[in-house]
């Protein structure tokens, strides 16, 4: 009895300083966007105004550190931050669901100009977000929804690690080449039949055999994984992973490893390759300036190589010249939109013809993958 | 030579558990503030955004509701079986289950109207986390098998189930192939009560309510409830009880596991509106702490899951506004438990200086 | 040799490295509950351990600094452990439970900003002679140093319990502590040793997945490892030659399901994960249905009330 009386005098003295200090604190920042529009749109008529300060918070799914996926979108929060007038902030580590919803509203709350949130998962809860800041800005990664102020955007990886892939399936001796991949899902899915279909553009027997972490990011696990594909007779290891075990394990074993996210090569200077890298600073900047300006218009983007969004690092030292040339090549044809990756015959792993001759596989097909083509060995579950 | 010396209390200090309480509050806060501080953050101003975040005004507020519901209907079924010295440790995995039931259910009869489709959630959600319990109890019963360790096993078999589901039989074909059911149809959405006065609160609260109000009615004037309070401060008693041991813990844990399933279904359907692996979050384990917080009495729960969820929502506001890594709750979590264990001490023993003779 | 001996034998090689951290938490939770505490924070122990490792041997380049440091890092969490039960009499789970909660939350906040850098911790080397021996050689010896130490510790342990004055005055604390008062030991005091060794052992564990299973760091990098040798100590019946037996069958269980994909099967992998845990319940089923809790030594989990 005791006990309850008191953790409920506790409850109760907490509520009453709660709203004695509450009370009124919370409607400046939903009146804050506002009151900052109406200067914005003001602005192209007048001589240039001042730059606006925008405030743009980032919400990522895993923790800055990792020199993988949030450290590569946090290197363009950088970026952003060094604009003039431009402030920024992050939420690291946020799981998705109902957590990512109360971060976003948070910020949105906070009066965040701009809000970037980076994984799959924070789709629907940036939805339902938007639809109650409609001031706001929101910016979706790897998602297929939209809403007036919500866009989804990605980019297109798959050209780089077509491009991986070719240098790759040149290096390798055995035909067997490992690829250490996270989760199921349509992007990393899709990752690994553009590698492949690189590798076997310039070695035809070459198979690609797949391993599932369940992992984004466990170093241990995707060791062990990266050395069981090595067990099995791979000598190249490639990865859709957040840490560098792949390349560590690699490296000891003597044998080649394309990175990912970033250039790893400070993890693994005798075996990589190259990488398939993501610059996200570019398409940001350009996010932030339209937005100050009043021109942005919600959508879906998937900007390509082109833009620069996605590329690849620097070539190892064991790349022969003729291996960089021929890539170079390709990636020039890429980036100037003559060779489109997914173009047909393309079959699957049952050898049934997923893209006829001559087609090119549609943008929808590609978001929704979820089969391998010809020369993977590995379920897609 | 005087030494302090231990005695044991002829009864239980007046008012303990809240000055204890209190104490050990105190005792974390000064050690995770020198931490921060240690880490180069503004201790007293990380103090200030964890109460604002948590409790300082009508969305911090109503946000600590929200995720206090999950954790208290967990808390419950914990606090029965710790009670019981069944160590269940396996609200994660029931939680887990008991969302894959009500998924279950809104898959399998996709055109029920609320009022059915809502019942019938439930039920599957009960059944599969209380079966989910149940099968560890049995282990424990029949096999003398450490309930611990089997209810931790079963919290990764578990959480790897529902992951196997997603990722298969029940995955979104309109979702571009990522891991998730499709959204719950109307019908199978908890809605928010009012949203006008109450924000996003959701009907999940009056459930929480109910189901509060029959615990405690079952433990404080039933015939059973009273011997599974009683069953655990003194087996020995349990043994003249009209129901036998093994049943008392087997219906222990089954309602532990159905409560946890409670708490998964409204997650799924209030919160995420589908089932997709993110809704683990870790209220199996922040229920232990609130369990062993308020030792069953059932307002006491309620206290304790608001003050810890309150807690969490008040470590995000720390990391965005301050960029306090989001572990700074776990610490807290873990160093408020652990005082309250040491301070509970002084409600058995006080210490007295004696000569030695 | 062709491919398939050679691949068995790189996957029992695998299974040796990937079960000694396991073996190390094993035996330090068995040490402490032989003294008759019963320490549930192996995991917060592993992974304060797997941070300070990294972090010692980053800032001194010294691999064997991070070993010690891990050691006694996880040594001191434990001695919490020690403080809230053997001074204030809580309760050992919910104790131990805190614990995990506790070091898990220690090292991510800590550890959040080495995230990402890696170290040169241990290299595996070959045992000169015994590393050619065939089929023997492969898996056993050629490994790095951490796992050779952790060929010495069963036999030490054994021989510590069964053979010196010390042992038994650890085995009288877990079992009759009365007993070992009225001769004149300190049970209490034999519990502190227990307590510390454990957590020093398990953070020895912990080390090794940062500084040689890998060398790098992230959070909750353990993995359920702690637990899994919670679990195993019960399936040893609380002596060491078993122990060694579960650790690597948990070792090579995990080190299968991956190469069971890498070699073609295509099973979901979600439910291949699923193998060591469902294997840790069906191991401590087939040892508790055979006695296996009648062989915990008699005080384990009670506290020693404080004398009048």
């Amino acid at each position: 009895m005791r006990k309850s009386v008191s953790a409920m005098l506790l409850v109760a003295a907490m509520l009453l300083m709660a709203a004695l200090t509450g009370c009124g604190e919370d409607k400046k920042p939903a009146e804050a966007p506002k009151a900052e529009q109406k200067p914005a749109a003001a602005a192209p008529a007048a001589t240039p105004a001042p730059a606006k300060e925008m405030q743009v918070g980032f919400v990522y799914v895993s923790p800055v550190g990792d020199v993988g996926w949030s450290w590569a979108h946090d290197q363009a929060r950088k970026a952003l931050a060094e604009m003039p007038g431009v402030t920024t902030s992050f939420v690291e580590s946020v799981p998705e669901g109902a957590d990512a919803e109360r971060v976003i509203q948070n910020m949105a709350r906070k009066g965040y100009d701009i809000i970037f949130t980076t994984s799959f998962g924070y789709m629907d809860p940036t939805l339902k977000v938007a639809e109650q800041f409609p001031n706001t800005t929101f910016m979706h990664c790897s998602g297929y929804k939209t809403a007036p102020n919500m866009s989804n955007y990605f980019g297109r990886m798959y050209q780089a690690r077509y491009l991986t892939g070719m240098v790759a399936g040149s290096m390798t001796k055995s035909n067997i080449l490992g690829y250490v991949a996270a989760f199921p899902i349509p992007e990393v899915i899709r990752g690994i039949n553009a590698y492949t279909m690189g590798v076997r553009a310039v070695n035809p027997k070459a198979e690609v055999r797949v391993v599932w972490t369940k992992t984004w990011y466990d170093p241990a696990t995707e060791k062990e994984a990266a050395k069981s594909l090595l067990d099995v007779g791979a000598d190249v290891i490639a990865q859709h992973q957040d840490s560098p075990g792949p390349q560590e394990a690699a490296q000891e074993r003597g044998v080649y490893s394309v990175g990912y996210n970033s250039d790893m090569s400070h993890f693994a200077p005798k075996s990589l390759l190259t990488s398939a890298v993501w610059n996200w600073t570019p398409f940001y900047k350009s996010v932030v300036e339209k937005v100050r300006k009043g021109e942005w218009k919600s959508g879906a983007f998937w900007p390509g190589m082109e833009t620069g969004i996605v590329g690849i690092a620097p070539y190892g030292d064991m790349v022969p010249q003729d291996v960089r040339s021929k890539v170079d090549a390709r990636k020039a044809e890429i980036v100037a939109g003559t060779y489109k990756v997914f173009s047909g015959p393309v079959k699957d792993q049952n050898g049934a013809v997923r893209v006829p001759d001559g087609q090119v596989l549609s943008d929808q097909d590609m978001l929704g993958m979820t089969w391998f083509v010809e020369g993977v060995v590995g379920s897609t579950q | 030579m005087f030494l302090p010396r231990v005695v044991k209390r002829q009864e239980p200090l007046q008012w303990g558990s809240f000055f204890i309480f209190a104490a050990a509050l105190v005792v974390s806060l000064g050690v995770s503030c020198a931490l921060l501080a240690v880490h180069g953050k503004p201790p007293l101003k990380a103090l200030a955004v964890l109460w604002s975040g948590g409790f300082g005004g009508p969305f911090a507020l109503e946000d600590t509701l929200l995720k206090s519901i999950p954790i208290f209907l967990c808390s419950l079924g914990v606090a029965v079986s710790f009670r019981m010295q069944v160590w269940n440790i396996g609200a994660e995995g029931q939680f887990a289950l008991g969302a894959v039931g009500a998924t279950w259910a809104v898959l399998a009869f996709p055109g029920l109207p609320m009022w059915a489709m809502m019942p019938v959630m439930f039920l599957c959600a009960a059944v599969a986390g209380g079966l989910w319990a149940a099968v560890p109890a049995v282990l424990r019963l029949r096999f003398g098998m450490n309930e611990i360790i089997s209810t931790l096993m079963f919290n990764y078999i578990g959480i790897l189930f529902l992951q196997f589901l997603v990722y298969g039989a029940w995955k979104d074909p309109a979702s571009f192939g990522f891991p998730m059911t499709p959204i719950f149809p109307k019908a199978a959405i908890i809605g928010p009560i009012s949203p006008a006065t109450l924000g996003r609160v959701h009907w999940g609260l009056a459930v929480c309510a109910g189901v509060a109000v029959l615990l405690a009615v079952f433990l404080k004037r039933t015939r059973l409830g009273f011997e599974l309070l009683a069953g655990g401060e003194n087996p020995r008693a349990a043994r003249y009880a009209r129901m036998p041991y093994n049943l008392l813990v087997l219906l222990v844990m089954s309602l532990c596991g159905a409560l946890a399933g409670f708490a998964g279904c409204i997650e799924t359907s209030a919160t995420v509106n589908r089932l997709q692996p993110s809704i683990m979050v870790g209220y199996g384990y922040t229920a232990i702490v609130v369990a062993w917080l308020s030792r069953l009495r059932v307002s006491s729960i309620a206290c304790f899951a608001f003050l810890l969820a309150g807690l969490r929502v008040g470590v995000e506001h720390l990391q965005l506004d301050l960029q306090v890594p989001a572990a700074f709750g776990g610490i807290l979590e873990g160093m408020i438990l652990l005082s309250v264990l040491a301070g509970q001490f002084f409600d058995r023993y006080r210490f007295t200086l004696k000569g030695r003779s | 040799m062709d491919m398939d001996t050679a691949l068995l034998l790189s996957i029992l090689a695998a299974t040796v490295q990937s079960g000694t951290p396991i073996l190390y938490a094993t035996l330090g939770e068995m040490f402490t509950e032989r003294s008759g505490v019963l320490n549930l924070g192996v995991e917060g122990m592993m992974i304060v351990g797997a941070f300070t490792a990294f972090l010692a041997t980053h800032l001194t380049g010294n691999p064997w600094a991070g070993v010690l440091a891990a050691g006694l890092c996880g040594g001191g969490l434990s001695l919490l452990h020690g403080v809230v039960c053997l001074v204030f009499q809580g309760n050992q789970v919910v104790s131990g439970l805190a614990l995990t909660i506790l070091g898990l939350g220690l090292a991510d906040f800590l550890g959040t900003p080495y995230v990402g850098i890696t170290t040169t911790g241990f290299q595996a080397f070959a045992v000169p002679v015994l590393a050619d021996i065939p089929v023997l050689g492969t898996i056993f010896f050629r490994h790095d140093a951490l796992v050779y130490l952790s060929y010495l510790l069963p036999p030490l342990f054994w021989l510590f319990m069964a053979r010196t004055r010390a042992g038994l005055a650890l085995r009288a604390a877990g079992e009759h502590p009365a007993a070992a008062s009225a001769a004149g030991l300190s049970p209490v005091r034999i519990r502190w040793c227990g307590i510390f060794t454990g957590g020093f052992l398990a953070g020895l564990g912990g080390a090794y997945l940062s500084l040689a299973y890998t060398h790098l760091w992230t959070n909750n990098m353990t993995s359920g490892r702690g637990w899994i040798a919670v679990a195993l100590v019960i399936f040893a019946f609380w002596r060491p030659g078993r122990a060694v037996f579960g650790a690597y069958l948990f070792g090579g269980v995990m080190a299968l399901q991956l190469r069971l994909q890498a070699m073609g099967a295509n099973l979901p992998s979600s439910l291949m994960l699923m193998l060591p845990y469902a294997l840790t319940v069906l191991v401590l089923l087939a040892s508790s249905a055979r006695g296996g809790g009648r062989a915990a030594p008699a005080a384990l989990g009670v506290n020693i009330e404080p004398e009048e």
